[in-house]
């Protein structure tokens, strides 16, 4: 039987991941890198990558809990839409809709994050620079029909030089583009020049057209999602300052005060906002900057409730509050869920200049706020158009003439006013209440045609570009949609204004000492009463330290608990005499007194006493780190210098702390560190010993992990081991990781020592930490300040560091902004902002001289770094600055506004400038070497100051001055290294120093009532134009045309006798002059006949022929000319025609227009 | 508008400190009632030297000084440093000069190098050694690491004639911030006993006294004499010892003694002794003479919270004038707490900088 088998299958050939290995003829396994190229290069980009993510480590001192808002600011040039922008946002995160945007609008975006809404004013610089300092996010408004405007590009160059914020590009007015391959390519071209300024990649934003009012709610969500999750990096100046943006400011000055001496008296004014930056000091009296205002002393700070809290704030109350309530009681009080979007009534808004504002109430005023009501109800509370009976109680409260105290007694203060002046006089709430009124019929829009400065060309091309921005996700925040906009009006009832001056008055310290002097009278009388012995009470030794009407000896006294009890009464009340009279002792006579340190010796006791204490060092014994070789016995201390050797480790625990504890209450409670050295188990080698031998492995190791958990929760950067830093083998691999460990823990330990502090404590040594809602008041603010309010202008406080309130010379690095028309003049005036002031300066330019010398400069130079040295406010060196000529609208020209650029280098006292100073003379005689030279100097004085200087001819033959001469005065003798001409003209090169003008002038913008007009010290040329004058001219300094007379040398004529004896080789040859005539001397041919006639026609002939030729070229030359007229006229009236054409189309195309020609509502219509 | 903001202390009380503490806030101060009470009233002749020596070593600073010498108004300029030489009067020897330039040298625009001629050694001040050993260290602590002080010549009183040169090349933005929560163990004790103008016997004999009393120790002792012969030796003779205990992490207490006439040298040596050991046991990480430099470094360090641990006795009167000096001139206050272990009643000194920076530093 044949065997049937199977028939045999042929494997089937399949490419596996094996065979596919040896598709290239070889193993690729058998070679480590595939592509050694592309592998290289994916190293490099990655390295490129990670190294671009490196920043110097900086610690960032917001605070993580509760940071302040994140200050959102929006700028571009008038009519870009920034209003409506900030209107739209505000809408989409708290669903309230403002009809009206006035200063800082603070909206929570999330559980975490809040933002402070900011609109920069478009045509003020001054406030460009200041918003420039403070924003975290700058929302830049680009207008896309025409592209960047010059108030776009100074405002980036400005944020550049102050720490350059997060810039988020957002172009509008796109709906207005009528192809789509005009917008693409208007697109792209706008996000290509955004980049260049900001960064490559760049997030630029497009919006189209406004949808009721409002821009596309689609759009301000994707946007609104960018803002609340952008990560921002601190920056150095904000890292280092405290600052604030005012949310409103109070007039608080007593009204009284006001009536009784006019208005013109400095205002105490109370300023509201979030801290942002390191902790305000809260010791009295900080210096700060009131930019646009200037510098002054906060005379009061206080901590107010946050009128706009995170969730997460509120939930932290919550539990707390929960806590309590479960602690009191069986709290039975179901914890409210937790949720994951923000609740509705979460989404706070607080924005007390604009109209909108939640219930507020303060010191100063109360804000009562009356509620969403609907849309197109009209204006409620006007005075006789009341609503309901609540409308009339408040309006009728409006219209009190007469406060209640009045009406009693006739005296005091005017409070709920509306008289005139009163108005004005009074805080600006109401200030803005009677704004809103005026302004709510008006659109918020542009009035007249708009001139933009364009910067480059309008985009009026066609190329293309698609950024798509649209994403399904929803925002986090709120999606729900409630459409019905909520109006609030707000009506301040002014309060007693001027009620808290007398709280500020006391210090802390003062207090509490006030309240430990009545505690202990109290005590002291009750004892006398109840005749009982007084319990020594315990004193806090960091309160007592403080107290500065307790002398420092009592201090120690009462910390130590030493005061007598017998002589306690009689103590207290000494001390409540000192403390009337605020311990006005005359000085301890003795010049070295113990407690003084220009004594450096501390104070030890007698000779004996030491040798007595320290006949065993028990006490000592924790202290020392090498084993003890020779340990004192401890147990005879008694005894004096007896020496006993005895075994240490055959003493018993228990009795040897009690000998050292013995032995130190023996001392006086100064060696206190034996019992805690006795103590501790870290140093005795036999003590530990001694303890192991009855302890079994298990409790060893229960031992040993308990010690190395209590050294985990110590703190490991200890002083020394800073990480082991130099430790190559840590286990951080690089540096960077290195410092931000460092810095990490080092916030650990701020937060664990601030934690472990009450609050009271904590705010004093800590200050007002950013994020807190405080009420900076200062006592004498300009009048102007409140007189000339606007809200529209942002005011912002920043701090001072001790030197930058220090003035001094400033040293910087400086250079024209390359895109300013014009070079600078060294001493022309000009407005600098540095830090947080603007002020304007007189900046000397100079150069170094190899490092030798500062030579001023009369100009800048074209293209490169000079320095720049100006008197001014002391700034820490590294500080960028930025500088410009005219900050005031009126005399701005269309130019780039930005002049200058810089660096503080260095700052000192005095700087040494110079300039070259060439001293002219003329030789009248000259000897050998020796010359007299007049007409230089005009005295024998002013020879004698220059003896010895180096002279120089302008042939190059260097000399000395030697000595005046008596005669002709100031007429000196030189001595060359050659001997010079009479015609030579002798330099002597000299350096003159220059003094640097110390002028400083503040710009005070925010005091005018026009703040975008303020003038300062005019440049010369413009102080001349206005006046009319020449510009002097020196005679000597016009150059005039250098006229050579030819120089005649005579021959050189050697007399027959020298000559004689000249040997041959120096004889001067000359010939003899010829007698006979030469042989064409001898011919002379003369012309006649013929030729002579032929060849005076010829010449004839060519005479007339050249000057027909002239005459021809002459008249061509003046048809060419008038044809040249004749082109230029032509292209004259051409370009002409274009202009008008051009002129035309705008003006009836040009979107910007419709503005103004149509009515507010109309132009939502239009653009659709 | 100035006036108003000068700060006024009344008394010679810390008078270098103030002035020090002066010139790093940037504050005018004005001091009143210098003495006004004393027969013979106003500064001193080393106080005025010190002025003249702040004036050299600052540029902008003005120092208007009352027709009585009373009062005086200190308005601060900018640290510079240099090159100078300062001849101190003998009323105080050149340590009394030297301590104050520690606090200013590492934060001034160009480097110290200061020659100071004079005296260098008394009871009550500072010596050469006292510096070199004790507060030197305390700055490298700080950060301050290349700070030295040179003894060219010594100079005994009441003649001196000595001449010490400080050299601090280190330049620093601000001093590290701080945290020393240990008491640091001693791991060796090292001195120094010199003698200007007399037998070297004395210096022996010094030594043979403070080892008397240091035999019993755990640690190393080391004890170098150090004799002065001839130009170097000043005018007068004179003799003294510095006892240094050491840490290994660089911490140190020092205590110091001069002869005087009729003293014995072993007498010295045993007191000098007695002395470090007192200093010892009365200090945690720094002892009472280091104590206001290091709180001063900490106050201008980072805006960060520093550390460093006392003992009670620590805190006396000396302390609390110059907190409340500290706190008059930088609003600075200082938390103390007490130690977490139950067996110690030491305190932690907690400070938050105030955020300092050497702003006189050219950048690049």
């Amino acid at each position: 039987m044949d065997q049937s088998n199977k028939e045999h299958r042929k494997k089937s050939e399949k490419a596996t991941a094996k065979k596919k290995l040896h598709t290239q003829g070889h193993n690729a396994k058998a070679f480590a890198v595939a592509a050694p190229g592309r592998m290289a290069r994916n190293m490099m980009r990655s390295s490129d990558v990670n190294e671009r993510k490196l920043h110097v480590p900086m610690v960032d001192r917001t605070p993580e809990d509760d940071p302040p808002p994140v200050i959102v600011t929006v700028v571009g040039p008038p009519g870009t839409g920034k209003t409506t922008l900030i209107k739209s946002l505000v809408r989409r995160m708290t669903k309230s809709t403002l009809s009206e945007v006035n200063g800082p609008i603070t909206v929570v975006s999330g559980k975490r994050r809040r933002l402070t809404f900011i609109e920069c004013p478009a045509d003020d610089l001054n406030s460009m620079i200041d918003i420039a300092k403070v924003a975290d996010l700058v929302l830049l408004m680009i207008d896309g029909n025409f592209g960047f405007e010059m108030e776009t590009m100074e405002f980036l160059n400005l944020a550049q030089h102050h720490g350059m914020p997060r810039v988020l590009g957002v172009a509008t007015h796109l709906d207005l583009f009528k192809s789509q391959s005009t917008l693409r390519a208007t697109k792209k071209r706008l996000k290509h020049r955004f980049w260049t300024e900001v960064y490559q990649g760049a997030k630029l934003f497009y919006l189209s057209g406004v949808i009721n009012g409002r821009y596309p709610d689609r759009e301000i969500l994707n946007l609104s999602r960018f803002i609340s999750v952008m990560k921002f990096r601190p920056l150095k100046w904000r890292n280092e300052h405290p600052y604030l943006l005012a949310d409103r400011i109070t007039d608080i000055t007593h009204p009284e005060l006001l009536e009784t001496q006019g208005k013109q008296i400095d205002r105490k004014v109370a300023i509201y906002g979030y801290l942002h930056g390191t902790p305000l000091p809260s010791t009295a009296g900080a210096r700060v900057h009131l930019a646009g205002v200037g510098d002054y002393s906060i005379s009061h700070v206080e901590k107010l409730p946050d009128p706009c809290p995170t969730p997460y704030f509120q939930q932290k109350l919550d539990e707390y509050e929960r806590e309590r309530v479960k602690e009191q009681g069986a709290g039975t009080t179901g914890a409210p869920r937790r949720r994951k979007r923000l609740d509705d009534r979460q989404k706070l808004i607080y924005a007390p200049m604009s109209d909108v504002g939640g219930v507020l109430m303060d010191k100063d005023a109360v804000f009562i706020d009356v509620g969403g009501k609907k849309p197109g109800d009209g204006p409620s509370f006007v005075p006789g158009q009341e609503k309901g009976e609540g409308e009339r109680l408040v309006t009728s409260l409006q219209s009190v003439e007469k406060s209640i105290s009045e009406n009693f007694d006739g005296v005091g203060l005017q409070l709920f006013s509306n008289g005139q002046e009163l108005h004005e006089a009074d805080s600006d709430g109401e200030n803005s209440v009677s704004e809103d009124e005026g302004d709510s019929n008006k659109d918020g829009g542009r009035k007249s045609l708009r001139k933009p400065k364009i910067y480059g060309k309008s985009i009026q091309e066609e190329d293309e570009e698609i950024d798509n921005l649209e994403s399904d996700e929803e925002m986090e925040a709120g999606a729900s949609d409630d459409d019905r906009p909520r109006q609030r009006r707000l009506v301040e009832v002014d309060f007693d204004a001027g009620n808290d001056a007398s709280v500020n008055a006391h210090t802390d310290s003062e207090f509490e000492l006030s309240d430990h002097e009545e505690e202990l009278w109290n005590r002291s009388t009750a004892s006398k009463l109840q005749g009982s012995k007084i319990r020594p009470r315990k004193w806090d030794i960091g309160k007592l330290i403080y107290m500065e009407n307790i002398e420092p000896f009592d201090c120690i006294k009462r910390w130590k608990g030493e005061l007598e009890d017998e002589n306690e009464e009689s103590g207290e009340q000494s001390e409540e005499e000192d403390f009337f009279k605020q311990a006005d002792k005359p000085e301890n006579k003795n010049t070295e007194a113990e407690d003084d340190l220009e004594k450096f010796k501390p104070h030890f006791e007698t000779f004996k006493k030491l040798a007595a204490k320290w006949s065993s060092f028990d006490s000592l014994k924790g202290r020392f780190a090498g084993r003890p070789n020779l340990e004192q016995s401890s147990a005879d201390n008694d005894e004096d210098d007896e020496e006993l050797y005895g075994d240490f480790e055959d003493l018993e625990n228990g009795d040897q702390e009690a000998a050292s504890e013995q032995d130190s209450h023996s001392s006086n409670e100064d060696g206190d560190d034996g019992s805690d050295g006795a103590g501790s188990d870290n140093s005795f080698a036999d003590f530990e010993k001694e303890e192991k031998k009855d302890l079994t492995t298990d409790q060893e190791r229960e031992r040993n992990a308990a010690k190395k958990e209590s050294l985990r929760l110590q703190f490991e950067m200890e002083e020394g081991d800073n990480f082991k830093e130099d430790d190559p083998e840590n286990e951080f691999d690089t540096w960077y990781e290195l410092q931000k460990a460092k810095m990490a823990k080092q916030q650990e330990i701020n937060n664990a020592e601030l934690e472990s502090m009450t609050p009271e404590q904590r705010q004093k040594i800590e200050g007002f930490k950013a994020g807190s809602y405080v009420r900076i008041v200062f006592d004498a603010l300009p009048m102007e300040f409140v007189e000339n309010f606007d809200a529209r202008y942002p005011i912002i406080m920043g701090g001072l560091l001790p030197t930058e309130l220090k003035f001094g010379i400033l040293k910087a690095r400086m250079r024209r902004h390359r895109w300013h028309k014009k070079i600078l003049k060294t001493n022309d005036p000009l407005v600098l902002s540095l830090g947080w002031r603007r002020f304007q300066t007189l900046p000397i330019y100079t150069t170094t001289d190899s490092r030798t010398r500062n030579r001023m400069l009369k100009y800048t130079p074209e293209h490169s770094y000079c320095f720049a040295s100006f008197y001014g406010p002391l700034c820490s060196p590294n500080t960028t600055f930025c500088g410009v000529q005219v900050v005031a609208n009126s005399d701005t020209t269309g130019n780039f506004r930005i002049s200058a650029t810089g660096i503080i280098e260095e700052i000192d006292a005095s700087v040494e400038i110079v300039k070259k100073l060439k001293l002219v003379g003329y030789p009248y005689k000259i000897f050998r070497n020796t010359a007299f030279i007049k007409d230089m100097f005009s005295s024998a004085m002013e020879v004698a100051r220059f003896e010895g200087a180096q002279i120089k001819t302008v042939s190059g033959i260097r000399g000395e001055i030697k000595r005046a001469l008596s005669k002709p005065e100031g007429h000196f003798r030189a001595t060359f290294e050659d001997k010079i001409l009479l015609s030579d003209i002798i330099i002597l090169r000299s350096w003159y120093p220059v003094h640097i003008k110390k002028f400083y002038n503040p710009v005070t913008s925010l005091l005018l009532k026009n703040k975008s007009e303020w003038k300062g010290l005019r440049l010369t040329g413009q102080i001349r134009a206005s006046q009319g004058l020449e510009t002097p001219t020196n005679a000597d300094s016009a150059y005039k045309k250098v006229e050579r007379v030819e120089r005649r040398f005579n021959g050189l004529k050697v007399p027959s006798s020298v000559q004689k004896t000249l040997p041959f080789k120096s004889q001067i040859h000359q010939m003899k002059p010829q007698k006979k005539k030469t042989y064409m001397a001898k011919r002379a041919v003369v012309l006649g006949g013929e030729e002579k006639k032929a060849r005076s026609f010829m010449q004839k002939v060519f005479t007339i022929s050249n000057a027909k030729d002239e005459k021809k070229k002459a008249k061509k030359q003046d048809e060419r000319k008038e044809r040249l007229k004749k082109l230029a006229k032509i292209e004259e009236t051409k370009t002409e025609k274009e202009k008008e054409r051009k002129k035309k189309f705008f003006s009836e195309h040009g979107k910007k227009r419709q503005f103004d020609s149509s009515a507010d509502g109309a132009s939502s219509k239009k653009r659709r | 508008m100035s006036s108003s903001r000068i700060t006024s202390f009344q008394g010679s009380r810390n008078f270098r400190l103030l002035i020090v503490l002066a010139t790093l806030s940037g504050k005018p101060i004005k001091i009143e009632k210098i003495r006004s009470d004393d027969l013979n009233p106003g500064l001193r002749d080393h106080e005025v030297s010190f002025l003249r020596l702040m004036e050299a070593v600052t540029n902008g600073s003005s120092i208007e000084i009352s027709y009585t010498g009373t009062t005086i108004i200190y308005k601060p300029g900018i640290i510079t440093g240099g090159s100078y030489t300062h001849n101190c009067p003998p009323s105080k020897p050149v340590g009394y000069y030297v301590e104050p330039m520690l606090y200013l040298a590492p934060f001034s625009k160009n480097k110290f190098s200061i020659i100071f001629r004079g005296v260098t050694a008394s009871h009550n001040d500072a010596g050469v050694e006292a510096i070199k050993w004790g507060l030197l260290p305390v700055m490298e602590k700080f950060g301050v690491r290349e700070c030295a002080l040179h003894t060219l010549k010594r100079g005994s009183p009441p003649l001196g004639g000595g001449e010490v040169h400080l050299v601090v090349d280190s330049l620093i933005a601000q001093p590290v911030t701080m945290h020393a929560l240990d008491t640091p163990q001693i791991a060796s004790i090292r001195g120094v006993a010199y003698s200007t103008r007399v037998s070297p016997s004395m210096v022996n004999r010094m030594i043979e006294g403070a080892r008397n009393v240091l035999r019993g120790l755990s640690c190393e002792v080391d004890i170098t004499a150090d004799v002065w012969r001839g130009e170097n030796s000043g005018k007068s003779p004179g003799w003294g010892i510095t006892l240094v205990a050491e840490s290994k992490k660089g911490w140190r207490y020092f205590a110091e003694n001069i002869g005087g006439a009729g003293d014995v040298p072993e007498d010295i040596g045993t007191q000098v002794a007695y002395e470090l050991l007192e200093e010892i046991s009365e200090s945690a990480v720094v002892g009472r003479t280091q104590l206001p430099l290091a709180i001063v470094y900490m106050v201008i360090g980072k805006e960060d919270i520093g550390r460093l641990r006392i003992t009670k006795s620590q805190v006396d009167e000396r302390f609390i004038w110059l907190l409340r000096h500290i706190k008059k001139m930088f609003g600075t206050e200082v938390f103390l707490k007490p130690v977490d272990e139950p067996e110690s009643d030491d305190i932690i000194v907690t400070i938050k900088g105030i955020g300092f920076t050497n702003t006189n530093k050219k950048t690049a």
